[in-house]
């Protein structure tokens, strides 16, 4: 005889499963959309915990978790995303020099969406007081460019822009975000109990992004090495050099490559996205071109800032050059393939 | 307590085991009484502090156990009567000068008070200290009464006198706290002059020819002993079963024997002296009867020791049946009870015996069901609540598994939930730091774990010091967090060291935990555990440190003397419109997982609200809620 079917019986979602799916196999990279929910999740010096069992059996912090929402259906678009237009530029203005990471485009854009009142407050990315990056609320220009330039390491900054939203407060948000911190947008923006989202992110710049690395593992690394934490610029140069190159107290010093690679987030592993692709606007380097960025304007209200910023002067823009757009989409076909072979991976083992 | 010097000579008042047992010191003419406090001991003392100025005498909270019987010593060698009391785990820590003492030999009468707590109520363990009179060679007396508290007390330091050595007094929880009739006697006329011949030398060697004058000694108290009336028989002139018997288990065989109905058939051997046994009084009882059951608690002592009379005996005395641990009709754990020897007697003598009427059982199960369930837990307020709040976290984000080494004191509670179930281990007095310094060691074979060492302040000058020493000395990698509350707060708020206060209320000098912390060289900063954040921070930095012993300081005074001093600052109240009550976001958070008494979850609104009646003000539930709905507001405001 055959039974029916046992009826549909939901799986838990919530902190259980997170921890179960996530946070405990290690593979949370810190984007921190599940923190600044509630207090079961908490962040410290660059790693996120949750101390005490939350008890529900769903929950936002699970659906909104780029890690465990992976392996829905691929992006349509293509390698890259949908894109409106594909520029290189840089910020003219001079304060920006020695403190953004490339041409300082993503801080101009912030400054005058803040200053053109587009957006009353922008959630970034810091060092915080151990040096581990921290999401931070600035709402003008010195504040933007205090958080200027790349941190490698997760910074859970999204667990800043929960905290906003949860606040009396209606007036509209810019968010500065890695890939993963995208996708978790998307999933807030989408989610039924979080409706204050769609109302309030005004802004969305995305990054680049091949990997990321979780901030004690950069310490430790670092302190075998002889830096001493905190840095004050680090950088990726493109292939074939192999290093990371960071700046401390002054100081120059050249890790090696591969030894980075090993302490990145596994998490990384499995993300198919290189360029923030559900973002208004993308920024990443521009190939051959040090000191500049290559944007990419995904949305019209992307477009128009970058728009404004060029007709204010305040950018220096050019479009893409198609080789290395080429290159660009080159490496996100090799990002979702690895991405690809990851999920697959885990599925079999 | 009261000032029992006071109390007039022949006048019948009502005095607890510890108030007699002081009275008793007096009335034998003490004149140095030191202790370490600790429950069920705690109020000797501080009933003989709070005579002390009229009686002219001596008194002092000392920091530990052996220093407080190194103290009384001292008043012996002086010719002057010393005592020392204690809790059973305090004879542990005095075991070692006891050892020595006992060789020796002392001038003035010196007496050692052991309070022991059978069952553990109010210990980490229910050890029967007597074993120390067998280990030393002691002279051991075993009162049942107050009035027994007090005559006994006069006895053991004519006979400490007498024989050169000190003697042992045990008490018991319950005779501890138990008031009942008593009649004082007069207090001494005089006083001694305290002086120390100079030509006496206190020593242990020879040791052999001591240990043997030693022996000789106890031999000799025997003998006074068996002479003073302690021990007597009361009880049919044959009886089918003879229950030997010490302490407040005496009374439980009577009232056992009353409850059964078996006067005729049960005799009582009660022995007020237990240590050396009276031998030639117990052979003549065991003559009389063939069925012999001892009551006593916790270990077989008697047991063990009329036993062994027996053996040496047995042909004059022929075949014999005992009753007791060894044959299950005395439990090895846990308080006896009259019930629990009425259940022996009954069995041994073949007699019906229930210990509650089925009827009462049953409606007693059904109140049972009504009363709310209640875990032994922190104050509202605590400061503990606060600092295990914050290692708990601290822990979680620090994500290498801590461990938290614990102590003694209340915030061994830390074993509980109300600690978060936030401490791995707990044993004796200054036993945390000790295992943390071990711990702290094994980095070099790959332990990665962090350590923390938490202990009161009053534990803290007790027995820690040795083992920070320790761990400085070696180098162990560990943070001692001080959870310095400035009170004795589990055993009633004695001063300690820190707080610079003594037991006779004059100001002493304030030992600073700081400054004994610099003097170690040991790194160390000052939080408010209240201030959840800013303790958070510092010890997370704390424990990312590493290389050696580092100190943080938690720093609160105890709710409870706090609400004497004024109480704290804030009105608390519940914004239902903020509290996110079961929702994602939130779930209880304050009642569920922070759990300070004050705090209730209304089943009925589904939001927390606070109840007033329980709640202190202490604010750090506000710190803690994820909606800002719960709010402090400065008391005075709202009033
Ligand atoms: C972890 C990481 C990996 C990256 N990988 C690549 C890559 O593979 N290829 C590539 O082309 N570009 C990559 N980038 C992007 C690149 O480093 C620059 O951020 C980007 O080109 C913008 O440059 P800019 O001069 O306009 O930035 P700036 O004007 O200096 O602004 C930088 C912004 O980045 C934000 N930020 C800094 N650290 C973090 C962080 N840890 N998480 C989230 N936001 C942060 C800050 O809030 C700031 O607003 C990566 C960035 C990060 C943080
Ligand atoms: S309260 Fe909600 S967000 Fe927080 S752990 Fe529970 S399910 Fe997750
Ligand atoms: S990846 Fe982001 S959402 Fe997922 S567990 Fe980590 S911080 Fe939370
Ligand atoms: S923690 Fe705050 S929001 Fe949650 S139930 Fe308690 S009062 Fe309400
Ligand atoms: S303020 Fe909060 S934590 Fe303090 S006693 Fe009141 S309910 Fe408890």
């Amino acid at each position: 005889m055959v039974l029916p079917a046992a009826p549909f019986a939901p799986q838990p979602t919530g902190l259980e499963r997170l921890l179960a799916e996530v946070i405990n196999p290690g593979l949370c990279v810190a984007c921190g959309a599940c923190l600044g929910l509630c207090p079961h999740l908490i962040f410290l010096d660059g790693q996120v915990a949750a101390p005490d069992p939350c008890g529900l059996t769903s929950g936002r912090c699970w659906d909104l978790c780029p890690v465990a929402q992976r392996g829905g259906p691929g992006a349509a678009q293509g390698p890259i995303g949908p894109v409106l237009g594909a520029w290189q530029g840089r910020a003219t203005a001079r304060d920006l020099e020695g403190r953004a990471q490339y041409g300082g485009v993503v801080s101009e854009l912030l400054a005058l969406a803040l200053e053109q009142a587009l957006v009353q407050e922008a959630v970034v990315t810091a060092a915080g007081p151990r040096g581990a990056p921290q999401g931070l609320r600035v709402s003008g220009r010195s504040g933007v460019l205090g958080a200027a330039g790349s941190i490698y390491a997760g910074g859970g900054a999204l667990g800043e822009l929960n905290r906003a939203l949860a606040e009396d407060a209606c007036h509209p948000l810019a968010v500065v975000g890695l890939p993963c911190q995208i996708q978790a947008l998307g999933a807030m923006r989408a989610h039924p109990d979080y409706p204050q989202t769609l109302e309030r992110i005004h802004l969305v710049i995305g990054l680049f992004c091949t990997m990321n690395l979780p901030w004690r593992g950069v310490r430790d690394l670092l302190a075998r090495h002889g830096v001493q934490a905190p840095l004050s610029r680090a950088d990726f140069p493109p292939p074939p050099a192999g290093i990371f190159q960071v700046w401390s107290g002054g100081a120059y010093h050249e890790l090696p490559l591969d030894q980075v690679r090993a302490i990145s987030y596994p998490g990384c592993a499995g993300c198919a996205d290189l360029t923030s692709e559900g973002a208004d606007l993308s920024v990443g380097a521009c190939e051959g071109k040090p000191g500049w960025n290559t944007i990419l304007a995904r949305t019209h209200a992307g477009a128009g800032l970058l728009e404004l910023a060029a007709g204010k002067g305040l950018l220096e823009l050019e479009p893409a050059q198609p080789a290395s757009l080429e290159h660009l989409n080159q490496a996100a076909i090799a990002k979702r393939k690895r991405a690809a072979a990851w999920s697959e991976e885990r599925r079999h083992g | 307590m009261a000032d029992v010097s006071k109390l007039i000579p022949g006048q019948k008042v009502l005095l607890q085991g510890n108030e007699a047992i002081a009275r008793g010191a007096l009335e034998a003419g003490v004149a140095l009484a030191a202790a370490y406090p600790g429950n069920p001991s705690s109020e000797i003392l501080q009933t003989l502090a709070d005579s002390a100025h009229s009686a002219g005498i001596y008194v002092e909270w000392s920091t530990n156990e052996k220093v407080a019987l190194e103290s009384a010593a001292a008043a012996s060698y002086a010719g002057l009567r010393g005592m020392a009391s204690m809790k059973q785990n305090g004879v542990n820590v005095a075991q070692d000068f006891i050892c020595n003492l006992t060789i020796s030999g002392t001038q003035g009468g010196i007496v050692l008070v052991t309070c022991d707590d059978p069952s553990g109520v109010s210990s980490t363990n229910e050890e029967d200290a007597r074993f120390i009179a067998r280990v030393a060679c002691l002279p051991l007396l075993e009162p049942a009464t107050p009035a027994e508290c007090l005559s006994m007390m006069k006895l053991a330091f004519e006979l400490s006198e007498q024989i050169g050595n000190l003697v042992v007094l045990r008490g018991l929880a319950r005779l501890s706290h138990t008031r009942a009739g008593v009649v004082p006697g007069p207090l001494p006329e005089s006083k001694r002059r305290p002086r120390w011949d100079p030509s006496q030398r206190w020593f242990t060697i020879p040791v052999v020819p001591r240990h043997q004058a030693m022996l000789d000694k106890l031999a000799k108290a025997g003998e006074i002993m068996g002479a003073a009336g302690v021990n007597y028989y009361d009880g049919p002139q044959r009886p089918e079963l003879l229950v030997v018997a010490s302490g407040s288990s005496r009374l439980y065989a009577d009232e056992a024997r009353r409850m059964l109905e078996a006067g005729e058939r049960v005799g009582i051997l009660h022995l007020g002296a237990t240590w050396p046994l009276d031998q030639e009084l117990i052979l003549e009882h065991l003559a009389r009867a063939d069925k012999i059951l001892f009551a006593e608690e916790v270990d077989p002592h008697l047991e063990g020791g009329v036993k062994s009379i027996y053996a040496q005996h047995v042909r004059e005395l022929g075949i014999k049946d005992f009753f007791g641990q060894d044959t299950g009709h005395k439990p090895p754990v846990g308080e006896l009870s009259p019930s629990r020897v009425a259940a022996a007697l009954a069995d041994i003598l073949g007699l019906p015996w229930q210990e509650v009427d089925p009827a009462y059982q049953e409606k007693a199960q059904v109140a049972q069901a009504l009363v709310a369930p209640r875990q032994v837990g922190f104050c509202p307020g605590c400061p503990h609540r606060a600092s295990y709040w914050s290692m708990k976290q601290v822990l979680a984000a620090d994500g290498r598994e801590g461990i938290v080494s614990g102590d003694i004191g209340c915030y061994t509670l830390g074993v509980l939930p109300t600690g978060y179930q936030r401490v791995n281990a707990v044993h004796c007095m200054g036993s945390g730091p000790g295992i943390a310094s071990g711990l702290g060691k094994l980095r070099d074979q790959g332990f990665g774990q962090p350590v923390i060492s938490v202990v009161g302040d009053s534990t803290f000058f007790h027995a820690a010091l040795p083992a920070l020493v320790n761990a400085r000395w070696n180098n162990s990698d560990y943070v001692l967090v001080v959870l310095d509350n400035s009170a004795t707060a589990m055993t009633g708020f004695q001063p300690h060291p820190g707080t610079g206060a003594t037991a006779m209320g004059q100001a002493g000098t304030v030992v600073d935990v700081e400054q004994v912390c610099a003097g170690l060289g040991l790194p160390y900063a000052v939080v408010d555990p209240y201030d959840l954040e800013a303790t958070q921070e510092a010890l997370y930095d704390a424990l990312q440190i590493g290389g050696g012993l580092r100190v943080l300081i938690f720093r609160r005074l105890c709710a409870l003397v706090q609400n004497k001093q004024g109480g704290h600052p804030w009105s608390i109240s519940v914004d239902p419109e903020l509290c996110r009550g079961e929702d994602c976001g939130c779930h209880r958070f304050c009642t569920r997982v922070f759990r300070c008494p004050g705090l209730v979850f209304d089943e009925a609104t589904g939001k927390a609200t606070v109840d007033e009646v329980v709640c202190v003000g202490c604010g750090v539930c506000a710190q803690i809620c994820p909606a800002g709905a719960i709010k402090a507001r400065p008391k005075e405001a709202t009033a």
